[in-house]
């Protein structure tokens, strides 16, 4: 008789408690669409910071880069070598850096040497013009900052000749790089080409890798890299590293936020439906109690079905919010974000618990006074 | 025969307005009782104190031995399911539930449902055919039928009735009355608020309510 009851009080009251399982299911469609995001903001912003470029630096101990002084120098061959052994899914890109202040014609120039192919995972943001490759024949390609090219007047496909101390080589325009950095102001070449320019065959500046992952475990990475590489100090870009944890930090308090608003908010709605629903049974309640149904008895049945609403709106929106993250993920990120089967029961005892917490005014029905009610007042 | 209601010095105050005043008499099991008096004298808010739906102000009523003002909330809803069947004037039918689920109803809060009994109680008041109907879509009188198959279904120790005919026409009167006279017959003890003094005359016993006091109990040697 409890369930038979319970399905003919839902039904009996069908208008208003469409209104409050209207109000349930939209928030659970937000509430479980932003919970998958955070769950799955970590991996998907971290994705989106391998754009701000290299997050670990690894350099000679106490070196000096980018030219000033007389700078010690690295084994490129047992970074590579180092790198290779860690075999860390983390590492999206490694590029090795020999920097030498050559001379175009006259002009004195930062040329660093590294490996060009690795150059747009390293920096995904850059914008290069042309396609970074010279044409057959021609002599190595090379690419240069945006503020050089104006100064030498270069053009992709124009040569380019530089000299260092007694050495020369040609090279080839293939792409003119729009970093908005100190990488505008240089020209990048093959690796080997500026080793052999540089006469400096196997030696590097500096590594510069792209590592994915919190600001701890790049921070872990790092020291990992530190014990395999004694002579040498891998260290995290504390900027990049620190605004990366620090914009993650940000975005999960806002979602964290975000739900508990939409929650409260929610409850307030069904709590409004319920009090009009509360004071359409008072005639049914003072009847029930005028049959012998107990306080705990009734106060059950109410609660049971406002419980079942919660349930029922939770189920809906948790199946809808799964789309929806879909759909922001793809509009934010431009992949779907992915769906975690905990956010489902989650979701489902979230929008119970709201539920009941609207339900308050049905729960002030137990103390109806059936001869009160029947005498109309 | 045994005393199943016993009431002393019954009052009660609704602030400053009394609604009985000192009211005293007892009913033997198996007696049909008709209250009677003008409006606002007190026979309704005596119904009420013995079916445990309101609380007296002072003085005692003993309803097969329970006295009804010692009952905390919870004792006073076992009181009312086990002991009282109750009849309303306006029916008060749930009415999102069939005849035959407001009768099961009664049964809910008393123990355990017995779909079987229920319809066998609605076709007793002649509404074997109206078990499936909502309140809505049966007549006063057929929706009275259904408040008394309500009333009788957990065989309840006294059954209060406040104007059950104040509401139907005469045809439906008649019927609902034959029930009565049915349930009298088979020595159920009943309490009956009625201002048709014809009703008051098929009772064992008239009391006559005035400004919240007693002022007579006739009996049928009187009555004739």
């Amino acid at each position: 008789m409890f369930w038979r009851l319970l399905w003919k009080l839902l039904r009996g009251s069908g208008g208003r408690l469409t209104v409050a399982l209207l109000s349930l299911v939209s928030c659970a469609m937000v509430v479980s669409a932003l919970l998958n995001l955070e769950f799955d903001i970590e991996h998907k912003l971290t994705q989106e910071f391998r754009m701000l470029g290299a997050n670990i630096l690894v350099s000679p101990r106490n070196a000096q880069v980018n030219g000033s002084g007389p700078a010690e120098l690295m084994s490129e061959s047992e970074v590579s070598a180092t790198l290779g052994a860690l075999k860390d899914p983390a590492l999206v890109a490694a590029a090795p850096f020999l920097y030498v202040v050559a001379n175009a014609g006259k002009t004195p120039v930062v040329v660093a040497g590294t490996k060009l192919e690795e150059l747009s995972k390293l920096e995904p943001a850059w914008k290069i013009e042309g396609d970074g490759r010279s044409s057959p024949g021609a002599p190595s390609s090379c690419l240069v900052g945006r503020n050089v090219a104006r100064q030498l007047q270069l053009i992709v496909g124009s040569p380019l000749p530089l000299t260092y101390l007694n050495n020369h080589a040609q090279f080839t325009v293939a792409g003119i790089v729009d970093a908005g950095g100190t990488e505008d102001n240089q020209v990048f070449v093959g690796l080997a080409e500026a080793q052999s320019l540089a006469t400096l065959p196997g030696k590097i500046s500096v590594a510069q890798l792209s590592v994915s992952g919190t600001s701890n475990s790049i921070s872990q990475f790092a020291a990992r890299l530190a014990t395999a590489l004694p002579a040498y100090e891998p260290r995290p870009i504390r900027q990049i590293t620190e605004a990366e944890g620090d914009l993650l930090s940000r975005v999960r308090l806002l979602i964290v936020s975000m739900v508990i608003l939409i929650l409260v908010l929610t409850a307030l709605c069904v709590l409004g439906t319920m009090a009009a629903l509360a004071m359409e049974r008072r005639q049914d309640v003072g009847l029930m109690k005028a049959l012998g149904g107990s306080i705990g008895r009734i106060v059950t049945l109410f609660m049971t079905e406002v419980g079942v609403l919660g349930a029922a709106g939770g189920f809906v929106g948790a199946i809808l919010g799964v789309e929806l993250s879909r759909w922001m993920g793809r509009r934010v990120f431009g992949t779907a974000i992915s769906s975690r089967w905990e956010i489902f029961p989650l979701t489902i005892v979230l929008m119970v618990a709201v539920a009941l917490a609207g339900a308050l005014p049905l729960r002030l029905l137990g103390k109806v006074k059936p001869a009160v009610i029947f005498r109309g007042e | 025969m045994a005393t199943l209601v016993q009431v002393d010095d019954l009052r009660k105050e609704f602030g400053n307005v009394r609604a009985l005043a000192g009211v005293s008499f007892s009913v033997e099991a198996g007696e049909w009782i008709a209250i009677m008096g003008p409006s606002g004298s007190g026979k309704t808010t005596l119904i009420n104190i013995l079916g445990g739906l309101d609380m007296p102000t002072s003085g005692q009523a003993v309803v097969d031995g329970v006295d009804v003002a010692r009952l905390d909330e919870a004792g006073l809803a076992r009181f009312r399911a086990q002991k009282i069947g109750f009849i309303f004037q306006q029916f008060h039918l749930v009415p999102y539930l069939t005849a035959l689920e407001n009768v099961m109803l009664a049964q809910y809060f008393h123990s355990t449902t017995d779909e079987k009994q229920a319809r066998q109680a609605l076709e007793r008041v002649g509404l074997g055919d109206r078990i499936e109907h909502l309140p809505g879509a049966l007549s006063g009188g057929e929706q009275q039928r259904v408040a008394v198959a309500r009333a009788l279904i957990n065989h309840p120790k006294l059954i209060l009735a406040d104007e059950p005919t104040g509401n139907l026409d005469e045809a439906n009167e008649e019927t609902v009355i034959r029930l009565f006279q049915e349930l009298h017959g088979e020595e159920h003890t009943i309490l009956m608020v009625t201002h048709d003094p014809a009703i008051g005359n098929l009772a064992d016993r008239r009391i006559e309510f005035a400004h919240g006091k007693l002022k007579h109990i006739l009996t049928p040697t009187r009555l004739a």
